[in-house]
C-alpha cells in the first residue's frame, strides 16, 4: 500500500462500518454454517462429548489420499505458476508483434469453461483412445502402441493447469504491464538477456500478484470436485472425493468435516506464508 | 557475421512457431473436442470422428418440456444480480481495505478466502438449514446471496487492490480543492478504480452462471438455472449435453471478456491483493 | 457506467426479484435422484401425462445427480426444512435409491401413504417392504426395477465369462481388459464389489437378510485379498457412465453395467449396436427406484395422485418398460397384461427371467453394506 494517505481514507471506525456489510455477509453465509462442521468434527455428528476420533479414522484411511492432494495440488501450483509468468513474461516483453497479439487471444479460453466441462473435455482428449493420442498417432508422432493413457494423477494436473494458468497469467500479466520500465530497459542496454531480465527484475516486483492468483487458484483447485472424479478413477485420489463419499454413502459428516478442516489447514499454511510475506513487505 | 545472424533469426522464428503452435494445441485440443461433441449424434471407438453429425441433442436440450430457455434468462438474470449485489458490498469493503485504518487488515482479507478454502460439499446442508429458517429458500434473493458469498473473495480482493491502485495523491488534490469525502470518492477515486471493479465482476459472473450445489439446496425448486437443468447429464458424462450446454455458457462469459478487454487496466491488476 | 445506473440497476433488479412469480397454477415438485434417464422420464413422459389429467397442475422437475450421492441431496434438502421447523416442505414427489429412502424413512422425512392410493395393493415383492433391512413398508413405491450385469464386446470377447471365478481367470489373460468405477463412483461398482463378496465371504443369506454382526467383517480378509490381486489387473473407470463410455471408446472390452443405462445408451447410437450383456454367476445385485411423498409435502394429495398415476399398469407398461427398458415396479403380472408379448421380451433379451430370478441379487442390509464399502477402502484400495 505505498500510497496509503492518511488524509483520505476513513477511520478505524468508518473502515469497520464500510466492510461490516461484507463479514457480515461472511460471517452469516460461511462462518456460522461453518461452526456447524466444525462441532460435528469433533463430535459424533454434533451428539456426546467431544473428541478426536474423526480425525484418527479419517488418518488411517485416507492418509494416503490426504498425502496424494497435497502432492498434486502443490505440483499443479507450481506448473500454474512458471506457465504464467512464462505467458505474462512473453507479453511483456516479447518482441514479435504478432506473436504476442496472438499469445494474448489465445490464453485466455480456458478460463471460461467450467471445472466440469474441462473434466469431461479431458476425460475424452487424455484418454487412451482420445482425441491427443488420435492426433499424435494419425499425424505419426507416436506409434499406435505407444499411447496410454493419461486418467491418472497426470490427467489431473494437467486439467488443473489448464483451467487455471489464464486465471494467474492474466493477473501476473497486468501487474507486469504496470511495472516501472526503466529497470527494464536498463537490464537490456547492459545486454541481459530477456530470460534474465524477467526472472531476476521482473518477477520480484510481481511476486505479491503472483502469489495472490496461486493463493486462490490452490484454494480452488482443493476444493473442487469434479476433475478428480471423472478424470482419475483409481485410488489414491484427492480429499474432496473422499469426503463426498463419507457424506453420500455412509451420511458420516463427522470424518467428512474432519477431512474438510484438514483441507482448510493446508490452505491455513499457505496464506500463513501470504500473511508473513505482505506484513513483511509492508514493514520494510 | 550476417549469415548467422540470420540463422539465428530463422531458428528464433521457428521456435516461436513451434511454441504458439504447441499452446494453440494445447488449449484449442480440448475445445475443439468439445464442439465436435457438441454436434456428434454417434461417435464411438475405433472412429476418430463422429460418424454422424447433426443437432438432435440440441434439439433435446431446447424441447419445450426442458424449459432451457428459461432457464438460461435465469441464469443471467441471476448473475446480473449476484454481480451488483457483490459489487455493493465489495465496493465499500475493498475501499475501507484499502484505504481505511483498518485493524486486522490482513486477517480480514484471508477470512474472505475461507469460503473458497473449505470444500462446500459439507456446508450446503448447514447453509440450507440457516435459508429455510430465514424463509429465503426458493427465492432468487437467496440464490443470489450464495452466489454472491462465493464470489465474495475475488470480489473483495481484486476491489481492494483496484482502490489501492487509485493515486493517492490525486485524491487528496480533490479534498485540497475543497472537495468533501463523499465528492472525493464519487468523482475520482470511484471512476479510477472502476476498471478493476469490473473485472472482479466478471469472476463473479462466471462464478455464478455454472454453480450448481448452493442453487440446488437453496433454489430447487422454483428457481430453475441452466446449470441445475443438465447437472445430471453433465455430471453423467453425456458429453453432447454437457458440451452443448458449455457452449450456451460460454456465449455470456465471452462477452464479459470483451469487458476485461474494455475495462481492465494494467495498473489494476498490479495491486491485486497487496 | 456511473454509479447512479448501477445504483438504479441494483434497486429494480431487487424489486423485480422479490417479486419474481408464483403463478396462479399449482406447482407439484418433483425431485428426482438417478441417471439422466430418469430425469428425462418425468420430465418428458410423466409429467406432460399428469398435467393433461390435471390441466391446472404444472409439474417441475429437479435432477440430484445419480447414485447414492443424488439421493442423498434429497435427504439433505429435506432435512433442513426438518431442522429449520418448517411447516410446509418445498418437495411433493422424491424418486430415490434404495439406501437412502430407508434413512429418510428412519429419520421420520417421510409420509405413509400406500394405503391411500389404489395401485398400494399391486407391488407384493420383497423391496416394497424392504430397503436393506429398513422397513419401508406403506412409505414407498417402486418405480421401476434395475439390475447390474456385465456388458462385453461379442466380436473381442467370443466367450465371456459365466461367473466371478471365471472372471478371474479371465482378467489375468486379458490383463485391464476389464474395467468398473471402484466404489466410490457410483453403483454399478459398488453391485460388482458386493456380488464378489457374496461370491467369497461365504454367507451371501446373512449379508441380504440379517441379523447383523460386527465380527463377521472380520472374516472377510480372503475375499478382500483376493479382490486386490482382481485389481491389479483391472481398469478403473470413472462412475456408472464411465464404464459405458470407455467401452464406448473401446479402451475396455468388458465391464460392470445397469441394465437399463445399457440399452438407452444402446437406443441413444451412444454405445455401439453389437456389445451385449452376462449376468454372471453366482448373481450380482439390483434394485428398484422408489416413488415416496415427504412427511409435510406442500400438495400431500396431488403427489399421491402423482404416484397412483406413475405406478398404473399402463403408465408402467408404456413408460417403464417400452420406453425406458426398466423392468416394472408394480408386480409383473399387472404390467404384461397391458403389453405387446414382443415389447416384454426386449427386456429379456440377454438375460432371461430365469436367470434373473436366479441371479438377480438384493443389494445386502444397511450395516453389512456399510462394513463391505469400508472394508474395501481399508483393505483393497488403500
Amino acid at each position: 500500500m505505498s500510497g496509503q494517505s492518511m488524509s483520505v481514507g476513513p477511520g478505524r471506525t468508518g473502515a469497520l462500518l464500510l466492510v461490516a456489510p461484507a463479514l457480515l455477509m461472511i460471517g452469516f453465509l460461511f462462518v456460522y454454517p461453518f461452526g456447524y462442521s466444525v462441532v460435528s468434527a469433533f463430535t459424533d455428528n454434533g451428539e456426546g462429548s467431544w473428541h478426536i476420533a474423526n480425525f484418527t479414522k479419517a488418518i488411517e484411511f485416507y492418509s494416503k489420499d490426504i498425502l496424494f492432494t497435497i502432492v498434486i495440488v502443490s505440483l499443479s501450483t507450481a506448473i500454474i505458476g512458471i506457465l504464467a509468468v512464462a505467458i505474462a513474461g512473453y507479453l511483456t516483453l516479447g518482441e514479435n508483434p504478432t506473436a504476442v497479439a496472438i499469445l494474448k487471444w489465445l490464453y485466455r479460453w480456458p478460463l471460461f469453461i467450467p471445472f466440469i466441462v474441462s473434466a469431461q473435455l479431458m476425460r475424452t482428449f487424455l484418454a487412451k483412445n482420445g482425441m491427443m493420442n488420435n492426433i499424435l498417432t494419425s499425424s505419426g508422432i507416436i506409434e499406435p502402441l505407444a499411447a496410454q493413457s493419461y486418467l491418472d494423477w497426470r490427467g489431473i494436473v494437467i486439467t488443473f493447469v489448464w483451467k487455471q494458468t489464464p486465471f494467474v497469467a492474466l493477473l501476473v500479466a497486468g501487474a507486469m504491464a504496470s511495472i516501472d520500465r526503466t529497470t527494464i530497459d536498463a537490464g537490456r542496454i547492459f545486454g541481459a538477456s530477456r530470460l534474465r531480465i524477467l526472472i531476476e527484475l521482473v518477477v520480484p516486483q510481481i511476486a505479491t500478484t503472483l502469489m495472490v492468483g496461486l493463493i486462490l487458484s490452490y484454494v480452488v483447485m482443493l476444493s473442487v470436485l469434479s476433475v478428480p472424479l471423472m478424470i482419475n478413477a483409481q485410488s489414491p485420489t484427492m480429499l474432496t472425493v473422499d469426503m463426498a463419499w463419507r457424506i453420500n454413502s455412509y451420511g458420516d459428516y463427522g470424518v467428512a468435516n474432519a477431512l474438510g478442516i484438514m483441507s482448510y489447514l493446508f490452505t491455513g499454511v499457505v496464506a500463513w506464508f501470504y500473511l508473513r510475506q505482505s506484513l513483511k513487505d509492508k514493514g520494510a | 557475421m550476417v549469415a548467422a545472424a540470420l540463422s539465428n533469426n530463422w531458428v528464433r522464428t521457428v521456435t516461436r512457431v513451434l511454441t504458439m503452435s504447441l499452446l494453440a494445441f494445447a488449449i484449442f485440443g480440448p475445445i475443439t473436442n468439445m464442439l465436435l461433441w457438441a454436434v456428434a449424434e454417434v461417435w464411438y471407438f475405433p472412429y476418430k470422428l463422429p460418424l454422424e453429425y447433426g443437432f438432435s441433442f440440441w434439439e433435446r436440450v431446447f424441447r419445450p418440456e426442458g424449459n432451457a430457455t428459461e432457464a438460461l434468462f435465469s441464469s443471467i438474470w441471476i448473475a446480473l444480480l449476484t454481480v451488483v449485489v457483490s459489487l455493493a458490498i465489495a465496493i465499500p469493503a475493498g475501499y475501507a481495505l484499502a484505504r481505511g485504518k483498518m485493524p486486522f487488515r490482513y486477517l480480514i482479507m484471508l477470512l474472505f478466502l475461507l469460503p473458497q478454502a473449505f470444500p462446500a460439499v459439507a456446508v450446503h446442508m448447514n447453509v440450507a438449514r440457516i435459508f429455510y429458517g430465514l424463509d429465503l429458500t426458493g427465492s432468487v434473493v437467496g440464490v443470489v446471496l450464495v452466489h454472491a458469498s462465493q464470489g465474495l473473495v475475488f470480489s473483495v480482493w481484486i476491489a481492494t487492490a483496484a482502490f489501492a491502485a487509485v493515486d493517492a495523491e490525486l485524491e487528496a488534490a480533490a479534498r485540497n480543492m475543497g472537495a468533501g469525502r463523499w465528492r472525493t470518492f464519487v468523482d475520482v477515486t470511484l471512476p479510477l478504480a472502476l476498471p478493476g471493479i469490473m473485472a472482479s465482476a466478471i469472476f463473479v459472473f462466471l462464478i455464478s452462471m455454472d454453480e450448481f450445489t448452493g442453487t440446488y439446496f437453496v433454489g430447487a425448486p422454483d428457481v430453475v438455472t441452466l446449470p441445475m437443468l443438465l447437472f445430471t447429464s453433465s455430471m453423467e458424462g453425456n458429453y453432447q449435453i454437457a458440451s452443448i450446454s458449455s457452449l450456451i455458457l460460454l456465449v455470456p462469459s465471452v462477452g464479459f471478456m470483451l469487458f476485461i478487454e474494455r475495462f481492465l487496466k494494467a495498473d489494476v491488476l498490479a495491486k491485486v491483493g497487496n | 457506467m456511473t454509479l447512479k445506473s448501477v445504483l438504479t440497476g441494483a434497486i429494480s433488479g431487487a424489486v423485480i426479484a422479490v417479486s419474481m412469480p408464483a403463478s396462479a397454477e399449482t406447482q407439484l415438485n418433483v425431485v428426482t435422484g438417478g441417471s439422466q434417464n430418469m430425469v428425462e422420464y418425468v420430465t418428458d413422459y410423466l409429467g406432460p401425462l399428469f398435467e393433461e389429467l390435471h390441466p391446472s397442475v404444472k409439474v417441475r422437475v429437479t435432477g440430484t445427480g445419480p447414485g447414492d450421492a443424488g439421493s442423498q441431496k434429497i435427504l439433505e434438502k429435506l432435512e433442513a426444512q426438518s431442522a429449520a421447523g418448517k411447516e410446509q416442505w418445498d418437495i411433493d414427489v422424491i424418486v430415490a435409491a434404495q439406501k437412502k429412502t430407508g434413512e429418510m424413512k428412519e429419520k421420520g422425512l417421510l409420509a405413509d401413504f400406500r394405503g391411500n392410493i389404489e395401485t398400494g395393493k399391486m407391488v407384493t415383492r420383497e423391496t416394497a417392504e424392504n430397503a436393506l433391512g429398513v422397513y419401508v413398508g406403506g412409505y414407498v413405491m417402486p418405480m421401476f426395477h434395475s439390475q447390474t450385469a456385465i456388458a462385453y464386446n461379442p466380436a473381442l470377447v467370443p466367450n465371456p465369462p459365466e461367473s466371478y471365478d471365471e472372471l478371474r481367470e479371465w482378467v489375468k489373460k486379458y490383463p485391464k481388459q476389464f474395467g468398473y468405477n471402484g466404489i466410490k463412483n457410483g453403483m454399478s461398482g459398488v453391485a460388482f464389489v458386493t456380488g464378489w463378496m457374496y461370491t467369497y465371504s461365504g454367507d451371501a443369506k446373512t449379508l441380504q437378510n440379517g441379523p447383523y454382526d460386527t465380527a463377521k467383517k472380520d472374516s472377510w480378509a480372503d475375499a478382500y485379498a483376493g479382490l486386490k490381486a482382481f485389481n491389479e489387473n483391472v481398469t478403473f473407470t470413472p462412475g456408472n457412465a464411465g464404464t459405458l463410455d470407455m467401452l464406448n471408446r473401446g479402451e475396455i472390452v468388458m465391464g460392470p453395467v445397469w441394465v437399463d443405462m445399457f440399452y438407452s445408451w444402446q437406443a441413444d447410437g451412444r454405445i455401439p449396436p453389437n456389445l451385449k450383456l452376462k449376468l454372471i454367476a453366482p448373481g450380482m445385485p439390483g434394485q428398484p427406484y422408489y416413488y415416496a411423498t415427504p412427511a409435510k409435502a406442500t400438495n400431500k394429495e396431488l403427489a399421491e395422485k402423482f404416484i397412483e398415476l406413475a405406478t398404473s399398469p399402463e403408465v408402467q407398461a408404456e413408460g417403464i418398460v417400452n420406453r425406458f427398458n426398466w423392468y416394472p415396479g408394480i408386480d409383473a403380472d399387472h404390467v404384461k397384461a397391458s403389453l405387446d408379448e414382443k415389447v416384454w421380451n426386449k427386456l429379456f433379451t440377454d438375460v432371461t427371467p430365469l436367470e434373473l430370478a436366479q441371479k438377480g441379487k438384493p443389494f445386502p442390509i444397511g450395516p453389512y453394506f456399510d462394513d463391505i464399502k469400508e472394508g474395501y477402502e481399508k483393505q483393497v484400495s488403500n
